[in-house]
């Protein structure tokens, strides 16, 4: 993710806002990401952290909720319509299910078209099927369908019953026997307003302000893995007033003031009116359902939202649906197949109509047509040549119809289906480390894996490991940077050796400095340093038993995995931070303990781009620690002092950016008396604002945090994963462009495209970080002027084979930074961008905010038809994991809300190459495949119904029978499709991971295109007319009847049809066997049983064997497949017979495998 | 997720395939084993339709008396006028028995929708079920509501034109037994369902039935309804079990009866004798060795073609990016 995080906190928080144009004062920058977000036309079903919930306008006073702490009567009778804490996931009820299942099943367009025939086919004067038989089919997709939705449904009920039976502690109201403990009481009873006490390790059944906790400072830890997936602990208070008069007497009471259900889960503002006193409520004082209380012994806390108000509940909501590609596609051939129903429609009526023309005279004698029934003297079932042409179209309509594969689409889901299995089963795609298995979460756009043009990348967590590790210091402008062993460092609490849990590489001399207990300003300061490392920060240590009963082990806990390397540091070089409560930390400092009371803390936000800490120290000092971002953080030293030291802290993070680590500037000042008391008084007065508190306490922060010194800064390094430079190679292989979007610097940012080999030596950077929108057009001016100039260059040199390959390796990267895109992206210089952009073959972005990462998305996605993939793992890559066409998630350290929003999820960038060059490129060829073929031997089919009808004076007689004409697509030809399309493979992985460049198949559009489907449609009516003519020219003037020769007609295109599967099949194991010849044989079976009961009127027939006279029709087929498979082969032809002849496995499993080669760390 | 043995050849899409290639060995074998197949299937159906003698007579024009052709439709519909016919054939070819005999109507279309659903199964084979007439339209029941049985225009338009045939002064028999399926004597028409209230309606559509002979045994109602598949079509009518010599003269006395007219439809007999491959039709035999020749003449091209302009197989270098090195 990136590093929009801040360095120093893991919770996702509100994008910076854009710097307003100096023009420009309206818009306040609170609105803008909201205001951005609508621009690029995000769904707002989507749950989406980064909008802020503290407008102004939502924070009116008729917007909030009271809550009488103990009273869920009062709180009901003061405000009716708090939902209670039942849920309810499930659709349906037992009544309701018919109905509304239904409805959601007709809300398909297919389903309608068939229900449409159905329908029509009722009318006594256009039935061409019985009833029975023209239902069956629809009944059973239907049915089927709602089995699979009842089924489904049926879990939910289950689950929903399970979670609201459940049972939790609540306080009896004092009047009621037992007043005054903890009654256990069913989940769906609560209400809000009922106190609940909740024991370690339970789960929290409603969202609740903590009130007290067994902890006498009031903290509770709780694990979030359900609701964001991060298992990290977080820590929560209970605010000291409530906590001591729970203490005191076990009583609860008050009246509290909140703001109205909402789906921010990491925002919360509330005040507590208790004793008379008003308290203020902020997110750190609220528990979540869902939550799992830990390390904690009790905690008690009042209902604020219940059941379905739940922050959990108001996120739970689906991944938005995508469509594939092919999908899209494959409705323009059904328009054209539609077009092609009415022209034959049309025909057939209209010869009909022309027909009874030539007859008009005749029709009462001919025998058989017989106009009137005598017996009424009218005509019997004919209205005139004009109704008759109409109804005779209606008839076409339901015989054709088949020509429109509905069942396609019921093929394609089983597919899909299937696909999903083998990539999820895939070994190469499980992750061991975290012991994740690939995930399909959106099932219906597994094709467009394989047509990926663009991958949009994430750096932090995605590239890297988001496992921080401490690298180098620099303090007071002395680089320490040569770490080497790591030593631990332990210390001795009540004769047990407490040890953190990880140990740091350290510099041997900065330790040796520390250690030498010296009293000079160097020794000082390093301590300093350090000291601010411990304190300025919000980990948790977690004290865990190990074997050795001597032996404790220290856990940091926190949401920031930079501030865990940090404090692991610190620890490492001997300050190790042993506790701590809401109002104090315990440090270790060389062996001797400390207490540092925490006066105050301002977070992390990303305006300031720093956080502070107020401590007051054992010797009654008052220090303010800051660490942030450099540019945050030189911005607001003393400037007259240290200017020799910013310089060098200067040099050393441009080094250490450019080693690629993370940095970050650490500063102290000292508080004076009156300095420390008049902040004071402005924390408390903004700390319990309930209107603007955000704003209040930043204003706070920023008036303190002035007039640094710097302390040094640190250099973090986020390792890359395993085998990410090969796999931007495969991808870069592959004709598939790679971007990085980062919200780390520039320098950073430059470092990991060297380490992950994505930059060259040989590649021209184009670099633009601009300030104004003038500059940012100039600067891509003259970018678009290089490109050109190059590609001159490089074009005129293609009349030389040598300069042609010299030219050729000059390439172009962009890097371009937020700042720059604030100008461009939603403005007309996109258009420019777009041009640069399409010129270089790597493109950086760095500084980007996350609604700025799905405008570059949008960039593409909205000016090619080229398909983008988004992957990241973090919360900011959400806004560009669901504008990109597939997006895919990392599941690691940073929760679960990016893999929440995503397409696919697994659990390492690598997987990326085996998902698309492998499954990927399958899953097209298949689908493509399985598309075109349904195709086709629908249209042969309906074909040759059409054939016959030239022969029956117009009137769609079928020779074919009803049952045979329905179970074609279902029985006869359905199942060797869905299985090849599961299982066929073209080429073997080893293959396609070999040769990366066989990607391009899909990316072209080589397996499905309008001039395929043409070819397919040509092959159908070149089928049809031999199945139909043959056995025409076969038995014209003979004695054979309709039931015969329509059994004739029926088993020929199955056999054609598979036959031509079989023959395009590429890899034969013992399954698709099966599926191809047991078809064709129970094709067979089924004609002798339909001809076996002497209802039907093909009873007895004999001779449909000779049907498979029609296999003359595969000739042409085999011919040009023979003539291009050998003169013009494609590469997937080629790499066929490189795998036939060689042995692709050996040769190239070292390049498989990709295992690491060097370390890319540099 | 177990451990590695969970992961079977399947979940991995692994499993032991054979993995067809066209090579041109293949391509050119498999064009010479198709040749090799077709062109004898074709020759000896071929052959084997040249064996069939077939001798066929148009005689619905012919039978018109000279005054009223101007007017079959008066001819036909007059009950007055005799419809007897006399035609005389000669025989081409000595012809073996049995001799199958044929009527054949030309664009009589059997398989019109309005004709081809006009019948009622079940009528025709349980006794009970005699009021059942649903489908039959128009020709359900008598004016006065009684069910007619057979039912339906199929029935009602029974083929009702008779031969009878002489050589010289010989008689030659035609049996007309076992001329339907056996199938469908024993299933389909019931033996205790007799007609009733056939044929009794205002339009005569052709032959009439015997109330007194089950439906089972009346064999040319039941060739009759089993429809044919095309507007021309052969129905049998019996078989001579006499062996014919070329030149004999058969003398052919028919009743011209059924109106085909009124729609231009043509009448035919034909006296065939049959092959183990049917009759007189070597369209498939043509077909055969027409595709079988091509394969042969394709096994040559592409040998040469193979020779001409040869590939090595999986040769890298025909790769896209191998033959264009330009691009990255």
């Amino acid at each position: 993710m990136a590093s929009e995080r801040p360095l120093l906190d893991a919770s996702p928080r509100p994008p910076p806002p854009p710097p307003p144009p100096a023009s420009s004062l309206l818009p306040p920058p609170q609105q803008e990401p909201p205001l951005r977000a609508d621009r690029l036309a995000f769904s707002l079903d989507v749950p989406d952290p980064f909008r802020r919930e503290d407008h102004p306008q939502q924070q009116q006073p008729d917007a909030s909720r009271s809550v009488v702490v103990g009273d869920p009567s009062a709180a009901a009778a003061a405000a009716a319509g708090f939902a209670g804490n039942a849920i309810r996931t499930a659709k349906y009820s037992v009544l309701t299910f018919l109905p509304r299942n239904l409805f959601e099943q007709f809300r398909r367009l297919s389903y309608v078209y068939f229900l449409a025939i159905t329908v029509l086919n009722q009318l006594p004067q256009v039935a061409v099927f019985g009833r029975g038989a023209s239902v069956l089919p629809l009944a059973f997709v239907l049915f089927v369908t709602a089995v699979k939705d009842a089924y489904e449904d049926f879990r939910r009920h289950r689950s929903d019953r399970q979670e609201n039976n459940r049972l939790a502690r609540v306080l009896a109201a004092f009047s009621a026997p037992g007043g005054g403990e903890f009654p256990p009481k069913k989940w769906k009873h609560i209400r809000v307003g009922d106190v609940v006490r909740v024991a370690s390790s339970e789960t929290l059944p409603a969202d609740m302000v903590l009130l007290a906790t067994s902890d006498p400072s009031g903290v509770a830890h709780v694990q979030t893995v359900n609701l964001d997936g991060e298992t990290n602990l977080k820590t929560r208070y209970a605010k000291q007033e409530t906590q001591v008069r729970f203490s005191q007497d076990g009583s609860v009471g008050g009246v509290l003031h909140c703001e109205r259900p909402n789906r921010n889960i990491y925002g919360f503002q509330a005040n507590l009116e208790i004793d008379g006193k008003r308290v203020s409520l902020g997110p750190s004082n609220i528990v979540l359902r869902g939550c799992e209380l830990k390390n904690t012994t009790w905690a008690i806390g009042v209902v604020v939202y219940a059941g379905k108000e739940t922050k959990v509940m108001l996120n739970s909501s689906g991944a938005p649906s995508k469509r594939s590609r092919l999908e899209t596609q494959l409705n323009r051939e059904t328009v054209i197949l539609s077009i092609m129903l009415i022209g034959m429609c049309t025909t057939a009526s209209v010869l009909a109509g022309i027909w009874i023309l030539n007859h008009r005279g005749d029709l009462e004698l001919t025998q058989f047509f017989r106009e009137k029934d005598y017996t009424t003297g009218k005509n019997y079932n004919y209205y005139g040549m004009g109704m008759q042409i109409f109804i005779t179209f209606l008839m076409a309509v339901i015989v054709y119809q088949v020509i429109i594969p509905i069942s396609l689409y019921i093929s394609m889901e089983l597919v899909r289906l299937g696909q999903a299995y083998f990539m999820g089963a895939d070994k190469d795609l499980y992750d061991e480390s975290s012991r994740s298995k690939f995930q399909c979460r959106a099932l219906n756009i597994n094709e467009d894996l394989g047509q990926i043009k663009y991958v949009f990348s994430d750096k932090t967590g995605t590239l890297t490991e988001n496992k921080m590790e401490f690298q180098c210091a620099s303090i007071r402008g002395v680089d320490y940077c040569s770490g080497k062993d790591s030593c631990g460092y332990s210390v001795v609490v009540d004769d047990l050796l407490w040890t953190p849990k990880m140990a740091v590489r350290t510099d041997p001399q900065l330790l040796k400095l520390l250690r030498s207990g010296g009293t000079d300003e160097e020794t000082k300061l390093a301590l300093e340093f350090f000291l601010a490392l411990a304190a300025c920060n919000t980990i948790v240590p977690l004290v865990l038993d190990t074997r050795d009963s001597k032996q404790k082990l220290i856990d940091y806990q926190g949401e920031s995995p930079d501030e865990q390397a940090l404090v692991y540091a610190a620890a490492s070089y001997g300050i190790v931070l042993v506790e701590r409560t809401s109002g104090y930390v315990v440090i270790d400092v060389l062996g001797d303990r400390q207490r540092f009371d925490i006066l105050g803390l301002h977070e992390f936000d990303s305006d300031r781009k720093r956080m502070s800490v107020i401590v007051g120290c054992p010797n009654k000092t008052v220090k303010l620690y800051v660490k942030g971002a450099d540019s945050s953080l030189f911005g607001i030293t003393k400037s007259s002092l240290d200017l020799d030291i910013v310089r060098a802290t200067e040099a050393h993070l441009h080094k250490y950016s450019s080693l690629g680590l993370r940095t970050l500037v650490v500063g102290m000042r000292e508080l004076s008396l009156p300095e420390f008391e008049e902040w004071q008084l402005a924390y408390e007065n903004a700390s319990t604002a309930v209107l603007g508190r955000g704003n209040l306490l930043r204003s706070v922060a920023a008036n303190i945090e002035n007039n640094i010194h710097i302390l040094g800064a640190t250099g973090i390094e986020d390792k890359l994963q395993d085998g990410v430079p090969e796999a931007i190679e495969s991808l870069r292989q592959a004709d598939i462009k790679v971007w990085i979007l980062t919200g780390d610097k520039q320098e950073t940012a430059i470092s990991i495209g060297y380490s992950c080999k994505l930059l060259t030596n040989d590649m021209t950077q184009i670099v633009i970080n601009s300030n104004s929108k003038e500059s940012c057009k100039r600067s891509l001016e003259e970018a678009l002027a290089t490109a050109k100039k190059l590609r001159i260059t490089s074009s005129t040199g293609t009349l030389s084979p040598e300069l042609a390959s010299e030219s050729a390796g000059i390439t172009l990267a962009l890097i371009i930074d937020g700042n720059s895109l604030v100008y461009i992206l939603e403005t007309e210089l996109q258009e420019e961008l777009f041009k640069v952009a399409r010129e270089c073959s790597v493109v950086l972005c760095c500084r980007v905010a996350p609604l700025q990462k799905a405008g570059i998305v949008a960039l593409i996605k909205n000016r090619t038809d080229d398909m983008t993939l988004a992957i990241g793992d973090g919360a900011n890559d959400v806004s560009m994991i669901q504008m990109a066409d597939v997006g895919v998630g990392i599941s690691g350290q940073e929760g679960r809300q990016a893999v929440m929003a995503s397409d696919f999820a697994m659990g390492q960038f690598r997987f990326l190459v085996p998902l698309l060059l492998v499954h990927g490129h399958w899953n097209y060829q298949r689908m493509s495949y399985m598309i075109l073929y349904n195709f086709y031997k629908n249209a042969t089919f309906v074909l040759v119904l059409f054939w016959y009808v030239l022969y029956t004076a117009f009137t769609l007689t079928t020779a074919i029978t009803e049952w045979s004409s329905l179970l074609y697509t279902v029985l006869y030809t359905s199942l060797p499709t869905i299985v090849v399309g599961i299982l066929d493979k073209d080429l073997s992985k080893e293959t396609l991971l070999a040769y990366p460049k066989l990607y391009g198949s899909g990316q072209r559009d080589e397996k499905y295109n309008v001039n395929l489907f043409v070819l397919n449609m040509l092959e159908a009516l070149w089928q049809s007319l031999v199945i139909f003519y043959i056995p025409y020219f076969a038995y014209r003037q003979s004695t054979i009847d309709m039931s015969s020769l329509g059994d004739l007609w029926a088993l020929a295109p199955v056999i054609v049809v598979n036959m031509l599967l079989a023959m395009d099949i590429f890899r034969w194991n013992w399954i698709v066997h099966a599926f191809v010849w047991g078809t064709i044989a129970a094709t067979t079976i089924c004609l002798f049983v339909i001809d076996s009961i002497w209802v039907l009127p093909g009873y007895g027939c004999p001779r449909k064997l000779n049907a498979f006279m029609s296999l003359h029709a595969m000739v042409p087929h085999f011919v040009i497949k023979a003539f291009s498979e050998h003169f013009i082969p494609s590469d997937i032809q080629i790499a066929r017979e490189i795998e036939k002849s060689e042995n692709v496995n050996l040769v190239n499993r070292s390049e498989v495998s990709m295992t690491r080669l060097d370390d890319p760390r540099r | 997720m177990g451990g590695d043995e969970s992961y079977s050849k399947f979940t991995q899409q692994e499993l032991p395939a054979c993995k067809p290639i066209l090579t041109p060995k293949w391509v050119v074998s498999v064009f010479f084993l198709v040749g090799i197949i077709f062109v004898p299937v074709g020759v000896v159906s071929l052959l084997a339709a040249r064996d069939v003698v077939e001798i066929v007579d148009r005689y619905d024009d012919a039978c018109v008396p000279a005054n009223m052709t101007d007017n079959k439709l008066a001819y036909i519909q007059n009950p007055n006028i005799s419809k007897d016919c006399t035609r005389t054939l000669t025989i081409t070819e000595d012809m073996k028995q049995p001799i199958f005999v044929y009527y054949q109507l030309d664009n009589f279309y059997q398989n019109h929708r309005r004709y081809v659903k006009s019948r009622n199964d079940g009528q025709l084979r349980d006794a009970a079920k005699a009021n059942q007439t649903s489908a039959c339209e128009p020709e359900k029941t008598t004016a006065d509501g009684k069910p007619i049985v057979p039912c339906g225009l199929i029935a009602w338009s029974l083929f009702n034109d008779t031969y009878s045939f002489t050589r010289g002064n010989e008689n030659l028999t035609v049996d007309k037994k076992d001329i339907s399926w056996k199938s469908d004597r024993e299933h389909k028409f019931g033996k205790n369902v007799y007609p009733s209230n056939f044929q009794n309606g205002l339009l005569k559509g052709g032959g009439t039935l015997d109330p007194a002979i089950p439906l089972s045994e009346q064999e040319d109602l039941i060739v009759w309804m089993r429809t044919a598949a095309l507007p021309t079509f052969r129905k049998l009518y019996g078989r001579i079990y006499v062996d014919l010599k070329k030149n004999d003269t058969i003398t052919v006395r028919l009743s011209n009866n059924y109106n085909t007219y009124n729609f231009g439809g043509k009448k035919k007999l034909v006296l065939s004798t049959a092959t183990w491959l049917g009759g007189k039709n070597d369209f498939l035999g043509f077909a055969y060795v027409i595709v079988g020749g091509l394969c042969f003449f394709l096994a040559f091209a592409f040998t040469l073609l193979y020779f001409i302009k040869p590939r090595k197989l999986g040769d890298h270098n025909y790769l896209s990016w191998n033959r264009h090195p330009a691009g990255r």
